[in-house]
């Protein structure tokens, strides 16, 4: 069957809605984010849009009135320095903290396009993402300025300007960050010397106020189809690829966000954006979502050690949490969270992974408050479904497609799969993605005729509610036997003394594929963690092809920079383990 | 001896030694602490037991002088300097388990010391002129809690002026140890010449053999190596400026002046021992840090 017909499938789901979320889109008040970022900033302009706290307690805060004057005068530094156009790609590659905001919106209101990009990233990464989007421009992180000398020379970028993690801090807790950094952790290198202009963005901000123009002629003409953003993706396979994401993709998954949850929202709220920002998943929810209905972000530069998070939850009124699997965890066993759980807390959002059943029952019996569970992926700006903030949530499920949102489940030749059974999920909506950046091959294979194939397997089930099986590429396929990593991982997490669990495929000379668990001791529980009681466990809550035929026990398992487990590393030792043996 | 404006700028420095040190975590910090009081009983056993007996032993086994009996075992006796917090982080030590010693064995002591001194004054035969009068004690400590106090609910109140004044005590611990070796040793370099290496050995014993036996009574109670590392430089590691403030409270004169002798050249040697064993502790984590790793990557 070919997908160029495919009609508008029903969406079953809207029945579930319930009465606090509409069943069509409403449309978005604003034509670009750098329209919404300058009506949001005059509503609330007396409020606190962003407090950003480094672990021992030291903070920052930027009124939204503040953030509006500053962005501008960023992007008139942009505009008359930099000779940045309408279009043009400025590369952020910032830590959260309260200069993050200041850029992004300023690239906005430039009319140019934001390119984020990991602060971990190493120089051939850089280099990658700086020529594939043809940055001119780049923010970074003062912390990784030795990076510059190798990845200059090989890119575009004409102007650099450096960002520190207590940026507009009060004076002298900015100097103790600095000293801090520089004298205690050693962490801020010296500058190396470049061809190109290297300023602070105090200097870049101090450059564009001289300018004193008036920044709205610049994005006037922005509209909803113009490019916002390049947001990188696919390390799964080959290189990154940046997904063109539109000012009318993020304003509409802005709106999709709201009509879950603006119900349980108000403009007093405090979120904790512990996620970075340079992450599809934070920069929507939190910078774009809740800054638009005036609430406050708590910026937390890094959250690993979790123990960073302490003095963030302890000093301020937080009402939502977002976060991945392994956040919500590693914050349950700390004794600090554990302990004082977040008195003000209304609901939490976990996305990137699948959340763990057990995760989240525990975190509803600590904190009296649900996690809902979202999903989405950065093609489409990321949120597809969500699970409703009521009684109609169900566990293990990533809930129901968004207001606007069109989804199907397909077989590998495009056909629906009957109802109830697991097939690829395909989504449709105002979210999706333009394309991959220059790379229309790639475009293709993943968005077709609008559809955009998100890789993943799901079942739908009574109500619209998906559940998301596996991802399509992570099967392990014993003797025939379709085993679904998240299944077995689950099946491994209610082992009390295990902490995380982590499942892929190894070759196998009689079964093909044979399931392999890597497994974290959870060292707050006593008692020994063997082998055989995992074996005996999973024995008797799985069937016997999708028990682990290999253990290996781990301090410690290797995670992206959002805390996603990362199966694909795993691989990669699989593969090197093996290699020229089967 | 001491002028009576330097007693008064050496009260002042210890407030806001004494400030900084509670600033340095909040009063939820505390309560945290005490879910799991395990590590903090065994350093407080090693501290309050094992410490003040070691003053006393040295002291009687070297024949010491009253004025210097007392000093060593006022020093003995005394509770965790915040300096070894420093020493805690240098040594990749458990930085929040010296942080918690520190204050809750300062707390502790309020009630500690002025039984130890008088028990073990006693048993050294140490009376009249030179016994240090235990009202006195507690008085000092109960006044310096009312600035740890203040620091810590500062630090709850105002994150950023509550670490601004823990960086602030930092230093100015460093600053006291100063002070004091630039007032005391100019004056008195000929008392120090005709000190007798007995008076060294105890002085710079004390500190060496508190670390030796508090990672040993550590290690012995079920503590991990890094824990028991940091258990042992918060043992060895005494608030020293407290012992010279009390003493300045309780002496005056030349008495004054022979009392300080121990307290003050343990200020001063401490500060090298403990920069010693540090270096060496340090050695000994990254090489554990390592056998960790390497344990990982081995292959299932």
């Amino acid at each position: 069957m070919s997908t160029s017909g495919r009609s508008a499938p029903a969406r079953p789901w809207i029945e579930s809605y319930g009465a606090s979320i509409p069943a069509e889109l409403p449309e978005s008040a604003y034509r670009s984010l750098a329209h919404l970022v300058n009506e949001t900033c005059r509503k609330h302009a007396g409020k606190t849009a962003f407090t950003c706290v480094v672990p021992n307690g030291m903070n920052g805060s930027l009124s939204f009135a503040r953030v509006d004057e500053m962005s501008s005068a960023f992007a008139a530094f942009l505009r008359h320095h930099c000779g940045v156009r309408r279009g043009a790609r400025v590369a952020v590659q910032l830590p959260n903290g309260l200069a993050y905001p200041v850029v992004a919106f300023g690239v906005f209101k430039a009319g140019a396009v934001l390119v984020n990009t990991n602060p971990l990233y190493t120089p051939s990464e850089m280099i990658h993402q700086f020529t594939d989007s043809g940055a001119e421009v780049l923010v970074i992180c003062d912390m990784f300025a030795d990076k510059l000398a190798e990845v200059i020379p090989k890119t575009g970028v004409r102007t650099v300007v450096l960002a520190g993690v207590p940026e507009f801090f009060p004076r002298i807790p900015e100097m103790i960050v600095r000293g801090v950094q520089k004298v205690w952790t050693r962490t801020l290198p010296p500058v190396p010397a470049l061809e190109v202009p290297v300023l602070r963005l105090r200097e870049a901000l101090e450059k564009g106020r001289a300018v004193s123009a008036d920044p709205s002629g610049w994005w006037a003409k922005t509209g909803p189809d113009d490019l916002a953003l390049l947001q990188y993706t696919g390390g799964t396979t080959g290189v990154a690829k940046g997904a063109m994401l539109s000012h009318g993709n993020i304003l509409a998954n802005l709106q999709q966000v709201l009509a879950m949850g603006r119900s349980h929202m108000t403009g007093n709220d405090c979120v904790l954006t512990a996620l970075p920002l340079y992450h599809i998943f934070a920069f929507t929810c939190n910078l774009m979502s809740f800054f638009e209905i005036g609430a406050r972000n708590i910026l937390v530069p890094s959250p690993r050690p979790v123990q960073n998070i302490q003095r963030a939850i302890e000093n301020y009124p937080i009402t939502w949490i977002t976060g991945v699997n392994t956040l919500f965890n590693g914050l349950m066993n700390e004794e600090w969270f554990s302990a004082f759980p977040p008195t003000h807390l209304v609901a939490a959002i976990a996305g990137g992974t699948a959340l763990h059943r057990s995760v989240a029952a525990r975190w509803a019996v600590m904190t009296g408050t649900p996690i809902a569970e979202g999903y989405g992926l950065t093609e489409s700006s990321p949120l597809v479904s969500f699970n409703p903030l009521s009684d109609a949530a169900r566990p293990g499920s990533i809930g129901i497609p968004v207001p606007g949102t069109d989804a199907a489940l397909v077989d590998d030749d495009d056909a629906p799969v009957p109802e109830g059974q697991p097939g690829e999920l395909i989504v449709k909506g105002p979210q999706i993605m333009q394309g991959y950046w220059n790379r229309p091959d790639e475009t293709e294979k993943t968005v077709r005729n609008g559809w955009l194939y998100t890789g993943d397997v799901a079942v739908m089930e009574d109500g619209g509610f998906l559940r998301i099986v596996d991802r399509k590429k992570d099967l392990v396929l014993v003797s025939g036997f379709n085993v679904y990593p998240n299944e077995v991982e689950d099946c491994l997490a209610k082992i009390p003394e295990v902490l995380e669990a982590a499942v892929i495929g190894i070759p196998d000379a009689a079964s093909g594929e044979a399931v392999r668990a890597y497994v974290v001791r959870n060292p707050d529980v006593p008692g020994e963690l063997t082998k055989e009681a995992i074996v005996a466990h999973c024995r008797k809550h799985l069937t016997g092809y999708k028990v682990p035929k290999s253990i290996v026990i781990r301090d410690e398992l290797p995670k992206s920079p959002i805390g996603k487990i990362l199966r694909k590393d795993l691989k990669a030792e699989v593969k090197a383990e093996f290699a020229g043996k089967v | 001896m001491l002028t009576e404006l330097e007693t008064t700028l050496l009260g002042v420095m210890m407030m806001i030694i004494m400030l900084g040190m509670g600033a340095s975590m909040t009063p939820r910090d505390f309560l945290i602490a005490f879910r799991k009081p395990r590590g903090i009983l065994i350093g407080l056993l090693s501290q309050f037991a094992v410490m003040p007996f070691l003053g006393y032993a040295l002291a009687v086994g070297l024949g010491l002088p009253p004025p210097l009996v007392v000093g060593l075992i006022l020093i003995a006796c005394m509770p965790g300097g915040t300096t070894s917090n420093i020493f805690a982080y240098f040594s990749k030590g458990v930085l929040a388990l010296s942080i918690m010693m520190t204050v809750v064995s300062t707390v502790v002591a309020v009630v500690m010391v002025p039984l130890l001194l008088a028990f073990y004054g006693g048993m050294a035969g140490v009376t009249g002129d030179y016994a240090i009068p235990p009202a006195n004690v507690a008085q000092v400590l109960v006044v310096l809690l009312v600035p740890t106090i203040l620091g810590m609910i500062l630090r709850k109140v105002s994150p950023n002026v509550g670490a601004t004044i823990e960086l602030i005590g930092s230093f100015t611990g460093v600053v006291v140890i100063l002070f004091l070796i630039a007032s005391w040793v100019p004056r008195n370099y000929p008392l120090l010449l005709a000190t007798g290496l007995d008076i060294y050995f105890a002085t710079i014993g004390i500190g060496l053999m508190g670390m030796l036996f508090g990672y040993w009574v550590a290690r012995g109670l079920g503590q991990d190596t890094n824990r028991a590392r940091t258990i042992s430089l918060e043992t060895g590691i005494q608030n020293g400026p407290l012992a010279v403030l009390v003493i300045t409270l309780s002496f005056t004169g030349a008495q004054q002046q022979e009392v300080l002798l121990i307290p003050i050249l343990y200020a001063l040697f401490i500060v090298l021992t403990s920069t010693a064993i540090t270096l060496w502790y340090r050695r000994n984590a990254t090489r554990e840090e390592l056998a960790r790793d390497a344990a990982k990557v081995r292959p299932a």
